[in-house]
Formats: structure tokens, sequence, C-alpha cells
């Protein structure tokens, strides 16, 4: 709280203060503070500007560290670019057609959405449910929440290791147990569907507790006390969840399927550690988009065709993350910015205490 | 928490039927089947770590066992001793902690700042921003490696840990969960009442908008710094040998046992590299899982 | 309060430290008070490092600092990502046979060793390991460091069992020794499947490969430009021999690598064995084991044949050519090819190299002489051309046809061809 000055400037009075530039306030200043145009203008101009200045560091970087790659991916993209040969000639979309036309690319973009809905769909689900489950007032609250994280600390080297021998063919415990009753073993580095399992197991298993604790951060900021008048008005945990719990995370929810999308369309390091020494299986089983690419600019040394690759997948990712949030939003019920506190706000009035400690 | 006048009126029906539902609300016990699912999510998550630990301190042949081993064995202390030998592992160690920790402070900060303008603040194209910032998480960063390495090498920077960090300084990721978090959190009139009472823009943010962005600048923390840790292509290919990071080293480990790899003593490295994430969790923990409860204080 | 002070000091504290140490941390590699750094690339088990120390023993001004990557595949990314973006070669880098060809097409990434003395010493090696290293334009790049001769691993218990000779060289000898034909080989296959009801091997492809490497001209024609693939009726009658092979029982259906505990159970029987694969088929084992059954012999059908193989090059972007080239040439002279091979098995390249290992034998293969086995095995070897395209042909094109026919999709030679030449075409053609 500034103290009110009273001794700096006799330009204290009402007939004084200027007329111009007044910063956007509603009310007008009550507490006697001087009015030197010098501040007024200061304020205004720290009001405009701050904004951009705050964006400006991730803008910056990314323009120094971002910008270069992206156009020089495309500059690649046309021309005939030998990885180690370098620049050859100028061949425009050439290569875009090229990689459109190419049964292989259209295979990866298969697997990619295959595995991105093995995977998102059912991390989603289960995310939400453990959020949920953690939203509670637990014992040991602590060691369950950091539980969930395990998968994602372990080296991907390691986890390479792990699954592999998970889904070994002939050796794995999935495989002792289907000898166990005379089944069939399952080839799940050799055939299609059962390689997307496998690999979208390992992604689940490493993501899905990250994405648990986004939805339960989101899930924590909702005030206990609406809870509490729902519970007053009758409504059971499974409909407090679906009323309240869900709606108000929204945005986060619509954080998590987009940044799950564009995660999952780039899919890389798990069906590359699958079959180390191939690029997504030996008869592209599992060879998602990305490592199309990769297998296009290393083993290949096309670079112009993997840039425009590249390029092309990003497109893609975009597509699909303005489809979700176009459909995100078509299904919210209300628009959440200017009715934020609506709902509970209802249930806060009916409350005790108006919702405050 | 019932109120002196709640005590005081009658016990009729109605009211007894309140108090069992509020006894169903906020103060009941978690029940049986939440603790069992957890447990359940707790051994899917934990087992393969162990399982890590039980074939690092046996050996590789022991890989293949089925049923698997979940038994340790004594090799571990020998395994790991071997792991200091063979590769660098204090100073990749130290490196990754360095770097994990700068990128995370600077994350963190950038994104909070950006986050809440991007929230907050009403500025002239924040909408288009906002969308080019969500957009260029769509890159691949696969491709992008050739060029940034080479913007690396122009700058001198091949073998330092700056080429590790400044790229990482601030993430589209966090800017847009930042934002995510800060739109409904905080209520727009306590931002106008900071500034009726004088605050310019900084103290506004610094004094309204990070109190209540903790719990989600504690989450971004901890994802922040382990996504650094667990990083793995781009360190190896800018990185030196004289300057690896715990990843690089455990894939340089996997190379010492020739074509085929020595599982046991990777997965003792792998155990080993998770001990320092392992011991943040326990001390840090506490305060971040209280960060994340203080939102929910917040009404 | 004091809580949220304290955590805010430590954060500023760490991101100084981190500051800080990031700066300190920058410096280093480059020459310090008078020493020069050498940095060299290796992958796999070269067993180089076993003579780093001795050499910065003898030369205190050089500091050896190496990167050893996990497989020649890393290696191989690695090495064209940094000729790609024209900098962060090592000093020193390790080229694998297999990727070689595509090297030479970008051989000026790479100093010609002539200019540092590689002529004076260029007898040492076998003249096709020294002609590999040299490139279209006759530069020297690639200093030649161990070679991978093949013979016969086999299991010698698994034999008897089924009523074949178990003794090494009567096993070498009943295949033909010499005239050993690939004929003959699927022949004294059958006799086992029939003698044992198992596999005679894990995987065709290996076998393959020793076929193709034995060609005058494989993938590629003399000129390492011209493909070889499509009416190479060597090629497939070879691919047709294998297709009827797998009908006939004789493979196994396992992928090429990591099959350690189907080795244990005795589910086949032979390994093609270039001196490198010695390690690999010793590590599915418990280390110690001796009495595993596998034995060795000096015998490879269809004559002999190199697979693999790494050199040394000088990257043109180093700051020490001088320095490094020496190290270099250093290190594949044939004493230090001969301690690699102590410490880690491949086998030199160097004649001397080699007499110097000619005693050597190896417990896990029943006391075989692999020494003088591989000094046999790696005569008569041709140097076959090899062009850019050769490991892709090698893993992408031929690689998944040989998985599709071990799990018994594809059943007919001339199919098997076809495929090939499609996915040829896909993969090679434009």
């Amino acid at each position: 709280m500034t103290s009110t000055s009273t001794t700096s400037t006799p330009s204290n009075t009402l007939e004084n203060r200027p007329t111009t530039k007044q910063p956007a306030e509603k009310r007008p200043s009550t507490k006697g503070r001087s009015d030197l145009t010098f501040r007024q203008k200061l304020s205004h101009f720290d009001y405009k500007a701050s904004p951009f200045l705050y964006i400006a560091p991730f803008f910056i970087l990314f323009a120094l560290i971002g910008v270069f790659p992206i156009v020089y991916t495309l500059n690649v993209s046309l021309y005939d670019w030998h990885l180690l040969k370098g620049q050859g000639d100028f061949v425009g979309l050439a290569n875009y057609e090229s990689v459109l036309s190419d049964p292989f690319f259209w295979n990866a973009f298969g697997n990619t959405v295959s595995i991105f809905l093995l995977s998102a769909i059912p991390q989603l689900f289960i995310a939400t449910v453990i959020a949920a489950l953690l939203d509670q007032s637990l014992r040991a609250r602590t060691f369950w929440r950091m539980s969930i994280l395990l998968p994602y600390i372990v080296a991907p080297v390691a986890v390479a290791v792990i699954f592999a021998q998970v889904f070994n063919q002939f050796t794995g415990p999935i495989a002792g147990l289907l000898n166990l009753f005379g089944l069939e073993p399952i080839r799940w580095a050799f055939d299609v569907l059962p390689s997307h399992i496998a690999i979208a197991s390992m992604v689940n298993w490493r993501w899905t507790g990250y994405n648990a604790l986004i939805l339960l951060a989101a899930m924590q900021a909702i005030p206990r006390d609406v809870y509490e008048s729902a519970a007053l008005d009758g409504a059971n945990k499974v409909r407090r969840f679906w009323a309240i719990t869900v709606p108000m995370i929204r945005p986060t929810m619509i954080f998590v399927v987009i940044t799950s999308t564009i995660g999952g369309l780039q899919i890389f390091t798990e069906p590359k550690l699958f079959d180390g020494r191939s690029n997504g299986g030996a008869g592209r089983q599992f060879q998602t988009i990305v490592l199309y690419l990769y297998e296009l600019a290393f083993p290949r040394r096309d670079f112009g065709r993997a840039a425009a690759t590249a390029w092309i997948l990003f497109l893609i990712i975009v597509f699909a993350g303005l489809l979700n949030y176009v459909i995100a939003r078509a299904i919210r019920t209300n628009d959440v910015k200017p009715v934020r506190i609506a709902k509970p706000k209802a249930y806060l009035a009916r409350s005790n205490n108006g919702g405050r400690k | 928490m019932s109120t002196l006048t709640e005590r005081l009126t009658p016990v009729t029906p109605e009211r007894r039927e309140e108090r069992r539902v509020r006894r169903r609300t906020g103060y009941e016990q978690p029940g049986l089947l939440t603790y069992a699912l957890l447990f359940a999510f707790f051994a899917g998550a934990a087992f393969p770590l162990w399982w890590s630990f039980v074939i690092g301190s046996r050996q590789s042949s022991d890989t293949n066992l089925v049923p698997p081993a979940i038994v340790p064995g004594p090799n571990f202390l020998a395994n790991a001793v071997e792991v200091f030998a063979t590769i660098p592992f204090l100073q990749a160690l130290l490196n990754s902690l360095i770097i994990s920790t700068a990128v995370t402070v600077s994350v963190v900060f950038f994104s909070t700042l950006a986050g809440y303008s991007f929230a907050k603040l009403r500025f002239r194209g924040r909408n288009g921003l906002l969308v080019a910032v969500i957009a260029t998480m769509a890159i691949p960063t696969q491709l992008g490696i050739i060029p940034l390495f080479m913007l690396m090498a122009d700058w001198g920077w091949i073998g330092t840990l700056q080429a590790v960090i400044v790229p990482g300084m601030v993430t589209a990721f966090g800017v847009f969960f930042m934002r995510q978090y800060l739109v409904d959190v905080i209520p727009d009139e306590l931002i106008e009442a900071a500034r009726m009472d004088g605050a310019n823009m900084w103290r506004t943010f610094w004094h309204v908008a990070i109190p209540a962005a903790r719990p989600a600048m504690a989450v971004l923390a901890l994802f922040t710094f382990m996504a650094t840790w667990t990083d793995f292509l781009w360190p190896l290919l800018v990185l030196g040998p004289s300057n690896p990071s715990v990843q690089t080293a455990l894939a340089a480990l996997s190379a010492s046992g020739g074509q085929t790899p020595d599982n046991s003593l990777v997965l003792t490295g792998a155990v080993l590299s998770v001990i320092p994430l392992l011991i943040l969790f326990i001390v840090a923990g506490k305060q971040l899982i209280a960060g994340i409860m203080q939102g929910a204080v917040k009404g | 309060m004091t809580s949220r002070r304290a955590i805010t000091a430590s954060i500023a504290g760490a991101a100084l430290f981190a500051i800080v140490a990031s700066g300190c941390a920058a410096s280093g590699g480059g020459s310090s008070d008078g020493k020069i750094t050498l940095s060299i690339t290796t992958f796999g088990t070269m067993g180089v490092d076993a003579n780093y120390e001795k050499y910065m023993e003898e030369n205190p001004n050089i500091v050896i600092e190496s990167t050893n990557l996990e497989g020649g595949g890393a290696a191989r990314d690695d090495a064209y990502a940094k000729i790609a973006a024209n900098t962060g070669l090592s000093d020193i880098v390790a080229i694998e046979e297999g990727w070689l060809g595509t090297i030479q097409e970008v051989s000026g990434s790479f100093v010609d060793l002539r200019d540092y003395g590689i002529e004076d010493v260029s007898d040492q090696w076998l003249d096709w390991k020294y002609k590999q290293g040299t490139d279209a334009d006759g530069r020297v790049i690639g200093a030649g460091l161990d070679i991978g001769p093949q013979g016969l691993c086999y299991r010698g218990d698994l034999f008897e069992a089924a009523g074949l000779p178990s003794e090494r060289t009567e096993v070498a000898e009943y295949f033909g020794g010499d005239d050993a034909s690939w004929d003959r080989f699927y022949e004294v296959g059958k006799e086992y499947v029939a003698g044992s009801g198992k596999a005679f091997y894990h995987n065709p492809s290996f076998f393959w490969n020793s076929f193709v490497n034995q060609q005058e001209e494989g993938y590629y024609k003399s000129d390492g430009e011209t493909l070889n693939v499509e009416g190479n009726d060597a090629l497939k009658d070879q691919l047709a021999m294998i297709v009827d092979a797998e009908k006939a029982g004789l493979g196994a259906g396992l992928p090429g690598w990591d099959v350690g505990p189907q080795a244990k159970a005795g589910e086949y029987a032979t390994y093609m064995c270039p001196s490198w694969m010695l390690g690999i088929v010793q590590g599915y084992y418990d280390e110690g084991t001796t009495d595993s059954g596998w034995d060795f012999a000096d015998v490879l059908p269809g004559g002999a044949a190199n697979w693999g193989g790494a050199f040394l090059g000088v990257s043109e972007s180093s700051e020490h050519k001088e320095e490094a080239a020496a190290l270099a040439l250093w290190l594949a002279a044939p004493e230090q090819q001969a301690a690699s091979f102590e410490l880690a098995g491949p086998f030199p390249s160097t004649t001397e190299g080699q007499s110097l290992v000619a005693d050597s034998t190896n417990e896990f293969f029943n006391n075989a002489p692999v020494g003088e086995i591989f000094s046999a095995r790696s005569e008569g070897v041709i140097a076959q051309a090899k062009g850019p395209e050769d490991s892709n042909i090698q893993d992408n094109v031929f690689g998944p046809i040989f998985d599709r026919i071990g799990q018994g999709e594809i059943t007919d030679g001339d199919k098997a061809w076809d495929e090939a030449l499609v996915l040829l075409d896909q993969l090679v053609g434009n």
C-alpha cells in the first residue's frame, strides 16, 4: 500500500490533475498520491509495453533458435539436397510430390495415427481417473503423487531394454504366459497391430503419470467448498466428478489433448528403441512419420525429401491441433472466461460462509 | 466444523440427513478401492524400475528369465563401481544437474511471465501470437537438429553446456501450460485491485500472479527438470566426450559391452541415474506437493 | 513465509551456480599448457582403447579424448550429421566397412593419409584392405584397423548327436574344405535336420551376406556406381536356394540378433562367424563358460569372404592433422592391432599383426586356434567395390525379405526376388 504523500509537490489538487492520457482506470484514484504527468505516462507505458516485454524472451529466443532451423528446413526442402554432398538443383515442390506419392509415407502415416489413438485415448482416460483418485485427502499423499511420475524418470536406454524384454516374442513374460496356456506366440516385433500395441504401451507407461499430474494441478485449484455445496445438494461422488470437476478442468484437459496430439504425431524414441537396428521394424510395421523422416535423412541421406516430410508433418500437426481445439470449443457448454466462477458462485452464495475460509 | 448456531439447532430428521451427507463429502476417508487402484498403478509404475535394479544386481543373462526375476542379487555394488570406472559418471551427474537446474529456472520464470501476459493482459495481436506459440510446438525436433547444430558450431558452442541450455531456455509448452492455468486461477478483479492500489505491471505480476501460479509453477518446474534430465538426442549430438550428460554417459555404457550390450551394467547405470531424481523427489516432494495443495485453498 | 524465502533464495542460488558453473565447464578441449588434445570417436568394442595409455605415455604432450558410440549404426549417423553440418567431427573417426562406400562419396572430408606417410608402411596391410581405404581418386582416407574374415562356428556336441563329424578339421573337410560350396552347405544342413529334428541355423541373412561378399561384383559393379542387382542371376539363384532351405526346415525363423536363449537351448547349430562375431556368441553365455559346445572350423562355403572391419580416418576439419595422423597410423600398426585383438577380438588387418596373434586360442570355442584360422581365412578375400547404397540395400531391401522368409511368409524363390526388386526400386531406384 502506498502511503499518502503530503509533501512532494503542491500539485496535489483536483484542478491540477491533467486531463490527457489517463490510464484506463474505471475509478479515480482516491489514495492521494501525487499525480505527476510523468508518472502517469510511465504507468501508461508500463501498461501498454509490459505485455510485449513479458512475452519477448520467448519470441526472441525462438527467433534465434527456432526460426532459423525452420526457414533452413523450408529452404532445403525445395532442393535436391544430399545430406553429405550438399545442395543440389532447385526442384521446387518435387520433394513434396515425391513424399506424398510414396507408399512408405502413407504407411508411416497410418502407423502414426494408429499408435497415436492407441496411446492418447487410454492415456487421457486413465490419467483423469488417476488424477481424480489423487485429488482426495489421502494418507501418504506425497508418496502416491510422486510415485506416478516414476516411469517418466527412467532413462530412455533402460526403457528400451525393459520393454524389449517384456515384448520379446520368444523369451518375454507374455510369451511365457501364452505358452503356459498353449496359445500361439504373438509376434510383437513382426506383426503390425501387436507392434503398435507394444509401442503404445511404452508411450502410455511413460506419459500417463505425467498427464495425470497436470490434471491433478488443475483439479486442486477447484475450491473444496464447491464440492461441499454440491454434496449438500445430494450429489454423489460420480455426479460431482462429472458436474464439477470435468467442466472446471476443461482448459487443462484441452491442453493435455492438444499436447498429446502434437506429441503423439511426433512419436520417435519409442519405436526407434523398440527395434534399435531398424527404423520402425524391418518391414516398416511400426515406422512413424518421424522415423520415416529420420530414415530419409540418415541412412538414405536424402535431406531434401526429409525436409519436405518435416514440413508436411508440421502442417498435419497444425491441422490436427486446430481440429482438436475446434471440437473442444464446440462441445463446451459455456465459454470459460467471463462466467468462470458462475457455477461455483451459485453454490458459494448458498453455503454458510461465502466460500472463504 | 459445525458452528455454534448449528449445534444449537434441534436435531431434526433433516438435520440428521445433512450430517450424514456432510460426512460423505469432505471428511470421509477414501475407500479401499481407491487405495487398491492407486497401488496397482504404483506397482505398474515402479516394477520396471525395481526389475532394473534386480537385473543390475545380478547378471545379464537373467534378463530372459520367465517369470521375471524379482529377487536382487549380490552384484550391484560391483557393477556400480564398474559403471563409475567405465564412464565419467560423476561428471555426467554434475553436468546434468547444472543443465537441468539452469533450464528449469529459466523455463519456469519466462513461461510464467509470458503465460501471465497471454492469460490476463490485453494487447494487440494477443490471440494470434498465442496461436503462433502453440504452432511452434508442432515442429518435430529431429530435423531442426542439423541447422541448429550448425548454429551452435558458428557460435563456437559445440561441446559446451550452453549448447544444451540455451535452446531449452523457453518452451512453448511452458508458456501454453501456464497460460491455461492462469486464465482461470487469477480473477480479473484481483489484478484490477492491485493496480488501483498503485502497483505497476511488474509488482502486479510479482505479488498477484506468482503466488497464484505457484502450484502450476511447481509442476512445470518438476516436469522441466525431469524432461531435461532424460533428454538424449540433442546432448548426444552436441556435447563432446569431455562433457557428457547422464544420458549420453549411459549410452556410452551400453556401447562398452560390445555388440551385445551388458544389460546388467546398463541397468545398473540406469538405476544410478535415477537416484538423484529420487532424492529430489524425496527432499523437494513435500514442498512441491504443498505448493500444489496451496492452490486448493485459494478461492 | 521463511520457507518461501528460503526456496526463492535457494532457487536464485542454484541459477547463479548453474550459470557460473556452465561458464567454467565451457572451457575444455583444444590446447592448454602446451598439450595437444586429440579427439577420437570409435564404436562397439574395437579394443582400440587398449592402446591409448601407452601412446600418452610415449607422447606426454598428447592427450587423447575418446568417445565410444554404441554401435556402427550410431557412429554412422553421428558421422553423417557432422559431415553434413560441416563441423564437429573428431580429429580421428572410426569408419566401418559397411558405410565406407558412402563416406567415399564425400572422401574430401578426410585427409589423404599419403601426405602423412602412410605409403611408407602401406605393405604392412593386406592389399585388399589397403585398397578398400582408398577412394576413387587414389587418396587414402582410411588406415585399416581390423578385418572380418569368416569361418564357421558350430555346435560340436549337436553335430555329434546328429551323426555328423564334430572335430573341427573333420568338419572342415566334411563341408568340402577349400572347395566348400553352398550347395554342399545346404546338403549338410538337411542331413543335420534329419538327424536332430532341429534347425541348422537361426537366420539366413548372414549367409546371404557372405555370399554377396564372395562375388567379384556385389551390389555394385566395379565402378562402385552402377547397381548390379537386377538381372544378377548369381544373387537370384542363391536367394532361391535359401528359400528352399527354409522350406526344408533348416532355418529356425529367429531374428538375426539377440538369440542367446535359443543358442543355449540348442535350437540351432551353426553361426556364420566373422572374427567379431565370436565375441557376440560368447556374450550369449555367462562369463567363463567353457563347455557350451561351440567350436570353430576353418571353412566357409563359397570360399573366403570378409564381413566388416574398420578404418581410422583423420578429418579435414582437425586442427592438429599431423598429430592426429601420427596417432591414427600408430593405432593401426601391427603391435597395437594385436593388443586390440587381445582385449576385444577384432582381427588385425596387418600381416605382422596377424602373426603376432597367430598362437591365440579361444577357450570358449573349445580352444580353437583362432589366430591361425583367421589368418588362413583372410587369404583370397576379394576386394569388392562397395557403392554408396550398399548397407542400405543389405539392411532395407534384403533384410525384410529374409525376415519374411524366416517367418514363412514367402515360400517361392521367384517371388522373393521380385519383392526384393520392388523394394530396391522404391528405396534406391530414384
